[in-house]
């Protein structure tokens, strides 16, 4: 009896150590893990998202236009952005065209598949609200006192901003309701104005248009994302027209876009890599293009969700965590010089003071002497001519 | 006679002085009727500011001004207002010591004829006496000064009173009989605006008939005189514009002073004749047409050279009407130069057929004339046609007045040689008529 006694305890013993070890060995994997989660939770830099949702082009037979954007709209409320942080612009109004067999539907699929309309689709700026001033504005934050908030793209320097534009386009420029156009340098320097005034975290800018690659060419502001549906030289197809309602009803590369969004659910770790594989040459008859060199984390890190949801990481545990000082994801990954922020100031005020004192204004611009010795030379003959020579001697 | 035009001079001085002060400087500054693009201050105040940042002043259309001009303002932009009073002054003075010396010049030539019995008997009541011609300079100066085109024309700083006071000075220096400085004010007017060419013919017969010498084409020393005359003249013309060269070391003032006046390729409504045509003609014929108006204004000078050679300064004073009715960008101003001399023949009252109409015609249109701006620009009920009506109205106002001063100036000539009342061969009373 006294030998079993020892032997479970011994057993008892093992096994407690063993549970022990076990279980401080899982509490380290624990730790270690909730440690990369919490790094994890560093790892994008923005706290909110919006999304700018643009359609340029009017009249019926640019059906697949608005039934792009509003694909995109659909994945992007699906994924979580809400209403008040979408601003769509939809340039004309395809539910309710006289044209539109199906009064309140956009359909994507042919056979009437998918109805991109819904019922709770809320456009911000309709029809010929969707100039380029408008889109401008928007972006750059310059709007009237009196436009509502549902009109403004209230982001700040912690927003991930979504801007997606589908029209008809060419080399440098796309064309809004027919009559006016935005050029690239045009964009680049209303993106460039958003970074100035710390208005976005990170951007991706999407395109869909003909020569579409153009459109990216010429930003240069940072933390920018970019991809277009062709490149220059080359048109962007459409995908499928329907036959019952007349027209076709996407374009391929956002199609293929949608498809590829249908798959991603918020807690989806897709990243960027495979968003630019999304439409091979085979499937969109373009090549589609992108632009990296302007973004500081490389695109195999960033997540689709990053831009195409609102995705808010909470995780609720007990432990304590201890943060390090130097957490190695958060510090490499955001480079010292770029945003690193100098102190906001504002802009170089009037110079009042020299204003008051209204210092008289300096002439730069004087009559050459010659001129002016000419002038008198030829006064003083006259004078004299006149008057006489006599007169010479009161002079001199 | 120098205390009451002193007291004038003030009294023109305080109403500029007055009105430069008050709100309506802008508002008179801005007329189209006062300022044309020629002789507008805004654009002498924009080529000096071109100036200063480095630019040609001619570059572009803006700037109409000759280079004397940019030199006579670059010293003395700030002290503008004083710089037009002063100008006013000057020709108000210029223009009283001419009517002066000529009155005496007219009271000789009267004795001098009376004495020869060129004279009918009868016209005792037409001769001009000193007693009622001694007040004439001092109404001129009153006519020139208080006019409410000269005032207006000089509170809106326009530089048409500087064309005014070279024509002045002009016309001071041809009747004291220096043809020395007659030419060389013409030339500088000239230069200004093309259009005191045609006072060439005038000064010329003027100083011929002061050196007694005869008007007749075979005679030798008329064209001494003549070419004398006209070498002075194109000579201090040629220096001029050299010198003007000098100033900005290029030949742009040319093309953007005479090429303007001549082109008119600014269709600015104006009270003048030329606006209205152009904007409706076609480019094919434009060409044509500014010729033809342009020839208008030149074209009078040797009819009435030769129906008026022994009234050169009657002649002066129709041609500077013409000018001022046939140039391409007519202003107030340049009217008020030649109302400034009405006075002068205020002994031709009587012969007068239609002042009563035409002054109230030009009253009224003066009157009507920003109404219809009003009405055209600002209301949008009238369109380009009624303010083009009330121009040509204004116009047909003054071409009547100058014809009707022209027309009752060769009767009273005819009654003088022919007496007052005439006869037929039949012996029943005759009219006069105008062929």
């Amino acid at each position: 009896m006294a030998a079993a006694v020892p032997a479970v305890c011994r057993i008892r013993a093992a096994a407690a150590a063993a549970a022990t070890l076990l279980l401080g060995c899982c509490g380290a994997a624990l730790t270690s893990s909730i440690q990369d989660q919490a790094e994890q939770f560093f790892r994008s830099g923005h706290t909110n998202n919006w999304a700018v949702l643009v359609c340029t082009s009017r009249f019926w037979f640019n059906y697949r236009h608005v039934a792009n954007t509003l694909s995109v709209y659909r994945s992007v409320k699906r994924l979580g952005i809400p209403d008040s942080h979408i601003v769509l612009m939809l340039a004309d109004d395809m539910a309710c065209n006289p044209r539109n067999p199906k009064p309140a539907t956009v359909f994507s699929h042919k056979n009437m598949e998918l109805n991109v309309y819904g019922d709770d689709v809320e456009v911000d700026y309709r029809s010929y609200e969707v100039t380029v001033e408008n889109f401008l504005r928007v972006l750059t934050g310059r709007i009237p006192p009196s436009t509502p908030r549902s009109k403004r793209l209230l982001s700040d320097d912690r927003s991930n901003i979504l801007i997606y534009m589908t029209g008809h386009g060419g080399n440098g420029f796309l064309k809004f309701q027919d009559s006016e156009e935005i050029t690239n340098v045009e964009l680049a320097d209303a993106f460039e104005q958003m970074w100035q005034k710390r208005r976005y975290n990170e951007l991706l800018f999407i395109i869909d248009t003909c020569q579409g690659a153009s459109m990216y060419e010429r930003f240069y502001s940072p933390n920018i994302m970019a991809l277009a549906s062709s490149q220059v030289g080359e048109d962007s197809l459409s995908h499928q027209p329907d036959l019952g309602i007349g027209v076709h009803l996407m374009d391929r590369y956002t199609f293929y876009v949608l498809e590829f969004l249908e798959e991603i659910h918020p807690a989806s770790q897709t990243n960027m890599n495979d968003l630019f594989q999304v439409c091979p040459k085979s499937l969109c008859v373009s090549t589609p293009g992108h632009r990296t060199d302007l973004f500081q984390r490389d695109p195999q890190n960033v997540l689709i969700t990053d831009f195409f949801g609102s995705v808010r990481k909470v995780e609720i545990t007990t432990e304590t965590i201890s943060l390090d000082h130097d957490l190695a994801g958060f510090a490499s990954k955001l480079p010292k010089d770029e945003l690193a922020t100098e102190p906001l100031k504002y802009a170089e005020q009037l110079p009042v003071a020299q204003i008051i004192h209204q210092k008289p204004k300096q002439k730069d611009w004087h009559p050459p002497g010659g001129f002016i010795l000419g002038l008198w030379a030829l006064i003083i003959m006259v004078f004299f001519k006149t008057y006489g020579i006599k007169h010479m001697k009161h002079i001199f | 006679m120098a205390a009451p035009l002193v007291l004038v001079i003030l009294v023109a001085v305080t109403v500029r002085a007055v009105l430069y002060r008050s709100s309506l400087a802008a508002f008179i500054s801005e007329r189209v009727e006062v300022a044309s693009p020629l002789n507008a201050w805004k654009r002498v105040v924009e080529g000096l500011a071109l100036l200063d940042l480095g630019v040609s002043p001619y570059s572009g259309a803006i700037f109409h001004e000759t280079p004397l001009i940019i030199y006579l303002f670059h010293f003395l932009i700030e002290y503008a207002e004083l710089v037009f009073m002063i100008t006013d002054v000057l020709t108000a003075v210029a223009l009283y010591l001419a009517i002066q010396d000529f009155n005496k010049v007219v009271f000789k030539k009267q004795k001098l004829l009376i004495e020869l019995d060129k004279y009918a008997p009868d016209v005792a009541e037409l001769i001009q006496t000193p007693m009622e011609m001694h007040y004439i300079p001092l109404k001129v100066a009153l006519f020139y000064l208080l006019n409410p085109y000269t005032v207006m024309s000089c509170v809106a700083k326009s530089t048409c009173a500087i064309n005014n006071t070279v024509i002045a000075f002009f016309i001071l220096a041809t009747i004291k009989g220096s043809a020395f400085l007659s030419a060389v004010f013409l030339a500088l007017a000239t230069y200004q605006s093309l259009y005191p060419l045609t006072l060439f013919a005038p000064a010329l017969l003027y100083l011929l008939q002061r050196q007694f010498i005869p008007i007749k084409l075979k005679s030798k020393s008329f064209w001494l005189y003549t070419m004398q005359y006209a070498a002075l003249y194109l000579c201090s013309l040629v220096v001029i514009i050299c010198l003007s060269f000098f100033l900005l070391n290029s030949w742009d003032f040319i093309p953007s002073v005479y090429g303007f006046i001549l082109s008119v390729p600014d269709l600015t409504p104006n009270i003048g004749l030329f606006w209205y045509f152009f904007a409706e003609m076609f480019e094919h014929f434009s060409l044509f047409f500014v010729c033809v108006f342009q020839i208008n204004v030149f074209f009078y000078t040797i009819p009435l050279a030769i129906k008026l050679k022994e009234h050169p300064v009657f002649f002066m004073f129709v041609q500077i009407a013409i000018i001022s009715i046939f140039k391409s960008y007519p202003t107030v101003g340049d009217i008020a130069l030649y109302m400034a001399f009405l006075p002068v023949w205020s002994h031709l009252y009587r012969f007068l057929r239609n002042i009563f109409i035409l002054s109230c015609v030009l009253i009224v249109c003066s009157l009507l004339f920003p109404v219809l701006w009003h009405l055209w620009i600002y209301a949008g009920s009238a369109n380009s046609n009624f303010y083009y009506a009330i121009t040509l109205t204004f116009n047909i106002g003054q071409i009547l007045l100058i014809s009707d001063y022209f027309y009752a100036f060769l009767r009273r000539e005819y009654y003088l040689t022919h007496g007052l009342h005439l006869t037929r061969q039949d012996g029943t009373e005759a009219m006069l008529v105008l062929k």
